[in-house]
């Protein structure tokens, strides 16, 4: 039986189960075996991707001491990791803090060579978080396989598989065929793929859930890193794109009223984005940004105003309900992707539909208010 | 100190136009650039230099003999020296392969750090820095977007790492390989204008599989472990649009639409 390795990196759990679609897309109608390897603290919440929770960070001997690493993903903890992947995977192997640190790459590659001899995995998926991406290539050198990156899709042809990943920053697919003796690896983009295996379980090992092995990785490791973290400073971040149903999005036909947008965002009870013009120019932060170097979103309505449409940008609007589109130019890219294209300023636009709606608002409040 | 920047000669996509009634991708007369998070990288190791007097900069890159006039181009900067690694034998390396030749020609050369980009535009898996490193047995940072020169020597740096929720500061031991993001912001200076036509050749060393000695069969499409099969542009699903002017009629077009799908609510 084929055997599936999956490397637990993420904040949400969920997304590393997410993962056991795309070796389900890999095997078919095959029934394969499913491992997790989770590092103790990898993907706490206190720091996105990769690293432990700023608490422990400089405690000498605070290392070992469950109490200096309490984080929410600790060993028996709420969210505990291992426990939370039951019910997913038939085995969960977990190590220690003190076998090895989260972001201690020369450590945890080594566990995972050590794993694939043990195992003879048929393919090993990382997460593409920033530690995942660093530590696939140096994994897939030392075990001599090849490595495809950020993958999209997997297709099944002639008895071997495809797979499919961007190139020139999403502006074209390209289908990838790995050759040579070791196990299929490749990066994943958390979100992309999405696991529905749940199959009735309640992700207690309940019916439909595969019984869950957990085993305590303790071999101890040789080589160990010298990355020392000295500081964590949380990042200011007023909202999440990726969670409003409504976006009013700007770019660079609005670069000197960009902050003009937050009314109609109001208005709609929506939230701002932008595309990379405006914030490579410094105008709004890096997570708002939609697209291919930015965030991908799916509200369900989308108001580009001033977005030209390059392919980097389209590249993050994904599986939206409405597109309205406002642009000087009625052929700018964007507008043949939209349901509504509005030729013309863009921030005329904005102060007038602002207007009606708001107008439409209080003659709504009048009307309750003559009933009462 | 000796830093080695390897860098890459990619394609400017974001020049590339995409045509989405017919989807296809637009891929001619395409400029060639330093790939942007490479330039900072090497931004990055002329600014220790300028601090450091006795520090030297090589600049190594892989590439068709075509990349010569911008390597020639960073070799008009404070410099040191410049390789460009170059074989017809190389073509359609993958990274697996690629790394291995760059890591074979740098083991030959002495240096206290390896900076890079941490993405490339054209290909952007972010395999090389950390491939290279394991050759070399080495660790490796992707994602560096703030250098402290104050904390900067032989024996170790320190750098800062932006991720989505937080910055954190990291210290690492040297040698390291060290990738850049272009969020860093560090960019290279101007060639002098006096320096515009100078003849950099005596920088220069152009390295071929004579030196490096693969085997056939090691290198190119034939020694890569992952493949290109074919390339295809996505399919965009075009709208039927409506066109509407900015006035009285379109605004209440565009509010009856967004009343019909439900977006306004009293």
């Amino acid at each position: 039986m084929k055997r599936t390795l999956i490397f637990q990196d993420t904040e949400q759990i969920e997304r590393t189960a997410d993962l056991l679609a795309v070796a389900g897309k890999m095997y078919g109608e095959e029934p394969f075996e499913s491992y997790a390897l989770v590092i103790d603290g990898a993907g706490a919440p206190a720091v996105a991707g990769n690293a432990d929770t700023p608490t422990s960070c400089d405690s000498p001997g605070g290392l070992n001491n469950p109490a200096s690493s309490a984080s929410a993903s600790s060993p028996g903890g709420p969210n505990d990791p291992a426990e939370a992947l039951s019910g997913f995977f038939q085995h969960v192997i977990r190590v220690a803090r003190h076998v090895a640190e989260p972001h201690d790459q020369l450590g945890i590659c080594a566990i995972l060579a050590e794993l694939q001899q043990e195992y003879q995995f048929d393919s090993i998926l990382v997460p593409a978080t920033p530690f995942g991406r660093m530590i696939a290539p140096r994994l897939a050198k030392r075990l001599h396989t090849g490595l495809v990156a950020d993958i999209t899709d997997i297709r099944r042809q002639n008895g071997g598989v495809e797979i499919i990943r961007p190139a020139y920053s999403g502006r074209l697919m390209a289908a990838i065929a790995t050759r040579g003796s070791g196990p299929v690896m490749m990066s994943v983009r958390p979100g992309v793929f999405t696991y529905s295996g749940r199959g009735g379980g309640d992700g207690a090992g309940n019916a439909g859930s595969p019984e869950t092995e957990v085993r305590e990785y303790t071999t101890p490791v040789e080589s160990h890193g010298s990355l020392r973290r000295l500081a964590v400073k949380e990042k200011q971040i007023s909202y999440d794109i990726r969670e409003s149903e409504v976006l009013i999005s700007g770019g660079g036909g609005v670069l000197r009223n960009f902050s003009g947008l937050q009314r109609l965002a109001d208005a709609l009870q929506g939230r701002v984005s932008a595309s990379r013009k405006i914030v490579d120019r410094g105008i709004a932060p890096r997570s708002i940004q939609v697209g291919q170097s930015g965030r991908s979103v799916s509200p369900r309505l989308y108001i580009a105003l001033g977005i030209n449409g390059a392919i980097q940008h389209v590249e993050g609007m994904k599986n939206i309900e409405s597109i309205i589109s406002v642009n000087t130019n009625r052929n700018a890219p964007i507008c043949s992707l939209s349901d509504i294209v509005v030729e013309g300023d863009a921030m005329e636009f904005v102060d007038k539909l602002t207007e009606r709606i708001e107008a439409f608002r209080s003659d709504a409040h009048a009307e309750q208010g003559a009933q009462q | 100190m000796k830093i080695i920047c390897v860098v890459k000669i990619v394609p400017d996509v974001d020049s590339f136009a995409y045509d989405y009634e017919n989807n296809t991708l637009i891929r001619e007369n395409i400029r060639m650039i330093l790939n942007p998070d490479d330039a900072c990288a090497l931004a990055c190791a002329l600014k220790v230099k300028a601090a450091q007097p006795d520090c030297t900069v090589e600049v190594v890159t892989m590439g068709p003999p075509s990349v010569r006039p911008h390597v020639e181009d960073l070799l008009r900067l404070d410099t040191d020296r410049g390789t460009i690694i170059s074989d017809p034998a190389y073509r359609g390396s993958d990274t697996y392969v690629t790394s291995r030749i760059l890591a074979r020609y740098l083991s030959t050369r002495p240096f206290d750090l390896l900076l890079t980009g941490s993405h490339a535009l054209d290909g952007d898996t972010s395999h090389i820095p950390a491939q290279i490193a394991e050759e070399l047995g080495l660790e490796q940072m992707s994602g560096i977007t703030a250098v402290d020169f104050e904390h900067f020597d032989r024996q170790r740096a320190v750098f800062e790492v932006e991720y989505e929720n937080s910055v954190v500061t990291y210290e690492m031991g040297l040698p390291a390989v060290l990738s850049l993001d272009r969020e860093s912001g560090y960019q290279l200076p101007y060639v002098k204008y006096e320096d515009f036509q100078k003849d950099v050749s005596g920088k220069l060393t152009i390295i071929d599989n004579g030196e490096l000695g693969f085997a056939a069969g090691e290198v190119g499409s034939e020694g890569s472990l992952t493949q290109v099969v074919r390339t295809y542009t996505q399919n965009f699903a075009t709208r039927d649009r409506t066109l509407v002017q900015p006035d009285e009629k379109g605004i209440e077009r565009v509010f009856n639409y967004l009343l019909e799908k439900g977006f306004l609510t009293k």
